[in-house]
């Protein structure tokens, strides 16, 4: 081949001179290095940085090669070795953020477009039926619903983490249900907070039991997860947070609000959170341009302060679980006690 | 030919090849009762295409392969190199050796 000459090379980024050589190397092509990175490769000219290409979770991320060596095959060179380690540890679902103008690149790759905000960042995905799928799966979903409020008019959607679920997350669905025809929650999947997706969805189920017209959905890869809205899950700055949410809010208003008929989303007002509190004033300036409402609850409160999830995990670490029953539905209350929520209590004790 | 006489049942996700010039990555899951569903996507799909698909589907005919979804990225494979990558990605979605390497 012709880049025999080349030399391909893991990179280990917890030492120090190698990690500064690829944030140098990244800088001047206007990127910077990625916090959440597991995973780096780069090619060299006899001792040169000269390309590189990093993992995280199950995005392709930091890909850069030097302009005199464009056009040589270098990406995709990268890009398989990326893909070669991702599935190797058995993540066949990837994806890609990129800037628009390297989308043909890595369509020839084997991805396909997603979601874009306009001259900023494309969101790719290496399945062509990735995101069809899904949609498919939350439209079985509703059809499973039989009952429905008829007596109220319109759809809407609530989308919550519920790590856990607390009085306060039931207080708005409870609300939304009262307001449509019909509700989907959409439960956040990413395994990132310190209760499992799987325990997270199923109490929010058990909690929303008793509302007959409301669907709950796993948000799967489209709603804000690592891949959607990656600063959720690490705290970024202002710029990069607005330029995230547009994307998963692009996803939002393009895919799966018309394929549920979605015409209204409804939020808690986040008080503490600025990566939120960011994602909803994005969505207040952008969905009420694709035609779909927004309404914004004042959070419940309790004792003067108001219910959030985080508050609830404080009185967990600092073990006054007595105090966590006055925040939580009976549900959630009942799980705290079970031997199965041993682990994730475990984890919050010991956990920031 | 070698013919498998037995149905193979598609569990897992299985991925054999990859994305350099010559090459073919083939994807292939499984698709419960739906038949055999091919995405095609090549650089000489133009020229080839046909020919590409009717390969794939050949061998997975012959592997007794009956419901997949198989995702097939092209950059312009020979006939051998399609067949061999898709016997392979089939191998490691069934965990079932699919290469009569030793007559028995």
């Amino acid at each position: 081949m012709w880049y025999d000459n080349f030399s391909k090379r893991t990179l280990n980024l917890h030492l120090r001179s190698e990690k500064i050589q690829v944030e140098e190397f990244l800088t001047k092509q206007n990127l910077d290095l990625d916090r959440e990175v597991e995973y780096t490769v780069a090619f060299f000219d006899r001792g040169k940085m000269i390309a590189t290409g990093s993992l995280g979770g199950r995005i392709l991320k930091c890909i850069a090669v030097d302009e005199k060596y464009q056009n040589m095959g270098l990406s995709t060179a990268v890009v398989s070795d990326l893909i070669q380690k991702a599935y190797s540890k058995g993540r066949t679902h990837l994806f890609i953020y990129t800037k628009p103008e390297n989308k043909n690149i890595f369509a020839d790759l084997g991805f396909y477009l997603i979601a874009e905000v306009p001259s900023k960042v494309i969101l790719m995905e290496n399945r062509p039926f990735g995101i069809k799928n899904y949609l498919k799966e939350i439209r079985k979903g509703e059809k499973d619903q039989l009952l429905k409020n008829q007596d109220r008019e319109g759809v809407g959607a609530v989308i919550v983490n519920c790590n856990p679920f607390t009085l306060g997350h039931q207080y708005l669905i409870e609300y939304a249900a009262s307001k449509c025809q019909t509700l989907h929650v959409f439960v956040l999947e990413e395994d990132k907070s310190s209760f499992p997706a799987g325990i997270r969805y199923r109490l929010v189920k058990e909690g929303v039991h008793h509302l007959d017209n409301v669907v709950v959905h796993q948000g799967r890869d489209y709603i804000i997860s690592e891949a959607t809205f990656p600063s959720y899950f690490i705290k970024e700055s202002q710029t990069i947070v607005e330029t995230h949410a547009k994307l998963d809010l692009e996803l939002f208003t393009k895919y799966i609000a018309p394929t549920l008929g979605i015409q209204k989303r409804f939020v808690g007002d986040e008080p503490y959170c600025k990566v939120t509190a960011a994602y909803n004033t994005v969505m207040q300036e952008i969905l009420p341009v694709d035609g779909i409402g927004i309404e914004v609850l004042p959070r419940m409160e309790y004792g003067g302060q108001p219910i959030s999830a985080s508050r609830v995990r404080r009185l967990i670490r600092e073990g006054r679980l007595s105090d966590v029953k006055k925040l939580v539905p009976e549900t959630t209350y009942r799980f705290l006690l079970s031997d199965e929520a041993e682990e994730t209590i475990q984890q919050i004790l010991g956990g920031p | 030919m070698l013919m498998l006489q037995e149905r193979v049942k598609i569990e897992e996700v299985g991925i054999a090849g990859t994305c350099e010039s010559s090459d073919i990555t083939i994807h292939i899951e499984k698709n419960d009762g739906r038949g055999i569903e091919l995405e095609l996507r090549s650089t000489v799909e133009n020229q080839f295409g046909k020919q590409i698909k009717k390969v794939i589907l050949e061998t997975l005919q012959e592997l007794g392969v009956e419901d997949a979804l198989v995702v097939a990225k092209d950059k312009g494979a020979l006939d051998c190199t399609i067949r061999a990558r898709v016997r392979t990605a089939v191998s490691r979605a069934t965990h079932h050796d699919c290469f009569p390497w030793e007559a028995k």
